[in-house]
């Protein structure tokens, strides 16, 4: 039977896995191998994630299971998402939907925000987590490689209100050398199909000489599927695969985003400490709109949120943003 | 004004540590500090050479601003035992090389130097799940052993108490009491403390597979040349008075415990009674103050609370102020702290110049220096 999750669409058979190894042939039904486990829950920032114009300021609960279905070179958590997740399982936890919800309100949490590996690969659990989290008034937000099908991402466009979908590289060469798939045909869908259901922005981890001089058309295809879609353009941070290589030139990548930017009105670059490339501006008359602190991966925050609501201060247009402004405390037990 | 140089490999921003922006810093030690950064990138917290940069560092800065205090952490035997499965033979090794380099840091700096150990290692085990509880457990991802209990129920206590890996369970009045606190003490300490037994450590944030953890370690092991010392408390008065008459430096090697520590060496208290430091914030800032400061540097903390974007040194972690009292502050010369152990070394040492590796959980972000005075 064909694994209907992701576009490799492995065939399973009694007893086999495919090349995520979290799903197996039950009779005549794929079902998870390791349901509601989790590698590590923990308080965030949302823009840590990143969310950048998702409830900014605002408290997450992020969560993760084990595993992926691409094999970037450059992995930075494969250490959960490229084991065998067999072999993790004594180190995960077991936690009910409703307990992930209960823990993520006595946190204080607004959302629960599955980041640490793929979605995919742990969709009939999270099918599940988003019953209990709507229950207790918890949004749910990933990240996604978008390597999807479309029916599963489809059900990722039910469960999750934001999304951020990393375009890794655009060419066959590009996704073939570096994460292992045929090419990247699936994502750009996956932009497109999610954009029509929920929240995105995107995120695209830049190597040097190897897809910076594909930003140009990720724009393009950026730019029809939202003018302002939230871009965030990384500088690779070195690791897994690839811990060996040099770090790439922030000037350089800066440079050649110069020119993006008069197409693309919110695009970051960041992924480093101290990139001064992570405030908004008003796309219509360039007020600053809300400033963020980059401590690099994983680390961002909001420095000041000066939206009304969600429009500009000064000429009071509307910007893309999902929600607005929470108070860290707002959801704080007892607050 | 404290500023700080961030520096991400061949680019460099300078900001205001209090609130993160940008600023045109001037003074005699900017360009200096800028220009040592930049001469050294930071390898990695488990790279080989990761110790030899602290050294390198420490030996660029002493020549280019003449202290009279250095404060060094050599870090990459803890993080490469903490994460890497490595045999006894080579988690001694590590050790010996961390030891060499402090040795190799004294011959080339002409700095009477003290070495201290954190604390030797143990195996991790299986982790304590704190996921279960009606009362909320908050635990943090560089602490085996203390936990935060927040509105536990009878049940939770009664669960808690019947655990295998737990060694005790501490209320916010023992805690107080343990360290001569008043009620008005206790504001960041959690309602219970869980105390893990050596060798547990409490499973939530942390995303690696532990591997080694800081072992109940009692007593640390402090260089014989300092003299006896009762207490990591009073390592500080030590060293001041050590200052009186020569150049000094404290290195301090992350997870190396007596069994490793082969140089002649004594070993003084590493807390009171049963709660033993980590090698964490409350350690570093009991051997930098002189004083306990477990009330507010504690394991069980929800520090998450203090997160909002109005909380100042965007880049020091979860600290909300630069501790006073420190070492760094209190001797009247010059001082520099340069170390892989990221934001303690200038939050915890009070060092007019403070450097150190900018990692999360071993992402190699680069480097950050910390000019908190330029007036000597």
């Amino acid at each position: 039977m064909e694994c209907p999750y992701c576009e490799r669409r492995c065939r399973l058979t009694e007893g086999g896995v495919g090349f995520c190894r979290m799903y197996e042939l039950s009779g005549d039904v794929v079902r998870e191998r390791f349901p509601h486990r989790w590698c590590a829950y923990a308080v965030s920032r949302v823009e840590t994630i990143p969310f950048y114009h998702a409830y900014p300021g605002s408290r997450c609960l992020v969560i993760g299971t084990a595993s992926c279905n691409v094999d970037c070179r450059y992995c930075s958590n494969n250490y959960v998402a490229k084991e065998d997740p067999a072999t993790l399982q004594d180190i995960m936890i077991e936690i009910p939907p409703a307990r992930l919800a209960d823990l993520a309100r006595k946190h204080g949490c607004h959302s629960i925000v599955f980041s640490i590996n793929e979605p995919t690969v742990s969709l009939p659990s999270l099918l599940e987590v988003a019953v209990a989290a709507r229950e207790a008034g918890l949004v749910m937000g990933c990240l996604t490689n978008g390597y999807g099908t479309p029916e599963a991402v489809e059900l990722l466009g039910e469960i999750f209100s934001f999304v951020n979908v990393s375009l890794k590289g655009l060419s066959p060469e590009f996704c073939q050398r570096y994460l292992g798939i045929p090419d990247s045909a699936p994502v750009v869908r996956t932009i497109r199909q999610l954009a029509a259901q929920c929240h995105v922005e995107v995120t695209t981890p830049v190597i040097e000489s190897e897809n910076d001089h594909e930003l140009s058309a990720m724009a393009d295809i950026l730019a029809s599927v939202g003018r302002e879609t939230p871009w965030h353009v990384f500088r690779l941070l070195p690791t897994y695969k690839m811990s060996k290589e040099s770090y790439p030139s922030i000037d350089a990548l800066n440079a050649k985003l110069e020119d993006l930017r008069e197409r693309l009105p919110n695009i970051y670059f960041h992924n480093f400490i101290g990139s001064q490339w992570v405030d908004t501006r008003c796309p219509d008359c360039g007020e600053m709109v809300i400033t963020r602190h980059s401590l690099g991966c994983g680390g961002d925050k909001l420095d000041q949120f000066l939206c009304d609501g969600d429009r500009c201060p000064k000429c009071g247009r509307r910007l893309n943003l999902l929600g607005t402004k929470v108070e860290w405390d707002a959801r704080e037990v007892g607050a | 004004m404290s500023v700080a140089i961030l520096d991400a490999r061949q680019w460099q921003r300078t900001v205001d540590l209090r609130t993160g922006h940008q600023v045109e810093a001037k003074g005699p030690l900017v360009d200096k500090v800028r220009t040592v950064v930049d001469r050294h990138p930071f390898p990695g917290d488990r790279d080989p050479a990761g110790n030899t940069w602290v050294v390198d560092t420490a030996l660029d800065f002493i020549k280019a601003y003449d202290p009279g205090f250095a404060f060094l952490t050599l870090a990459r035997q803890y993080y490469s035992a903490r994460y890497s499965p490595l045999s006894p033979d080579e988690r001694a090794a590590m050790a010996q090389a961390a030891l060499d380099e402090a040795d190799r840091f004294a011959r080339e700096s002409g700095f009477f130097t003290v070495v201290i150990g954190t604390g030797g290692l143990t195996q991790a085990t299986t982790p304590i799940d704190l996921s279960d509880l009606d009362g909320l457990g908050v635990a943090s991802n560089w602490s085996a052993r203390y936990a935060g209990l927040y509105d536990p129920s009878r049940q939770d206590l009664d669960r808690l108490s019947a655990n295998p890996g737990l060694e005790r369970l501490a209320t916010r009045e023992e805690i107080l009491s343990l360290f001569g606190g008043a009620p008005g003490d206790g504001a960041r300490l959690p309602d219970v403390m869980v105390v893990a037994k050596e060798g547990h450590y409490y499973k939530n944030t942390s995303l690696r597979r532990l591997i080694m953890i800081p072992a109940r370690n009692t007593f640390i092991p402090v260089s014989a040349n300092l003299g006896p010392v009762d207490s990591i408390t009073d390592i500080k008065a030590r060293l001041l008075d050590a200052l009186g008459d020569r150049k000094v430096a404290v290195v301090l090697l992350e997870g190396v415990g007596k069994a490793d520590f082969t140089v002649s060496s004594n070993t003084c208290r590493n807390g009171v009674d049963w709660y033993c430091y980590e090698p964490v914030d409350g350690q570093y800032l009991a051997l930098t103050t002189g004083k306990h400061a477990v009330f507010e540097h504690n394991g069980g903390y929800r520090y998450f609370l203090d997160d909002t974007e109005h909380k100042p040194y965007p880049f020091s972690g979860y600290f909300t102020k630069l501790p006073t009292g420190t070492i760094g502050q209190d001797y009247p010369g010059r001082s520099i702290a340069v170390g892989n152990r990221s934001m303690f070394m200038h939050v915890t040492t009070g060092c007019d110049i403070a450097c150190e590796c900018f990692a999360r959980n071993l992402y190699n972000q680069g480097v950050m220096a910390v000019i908190h005075r330029q007036d000597k």
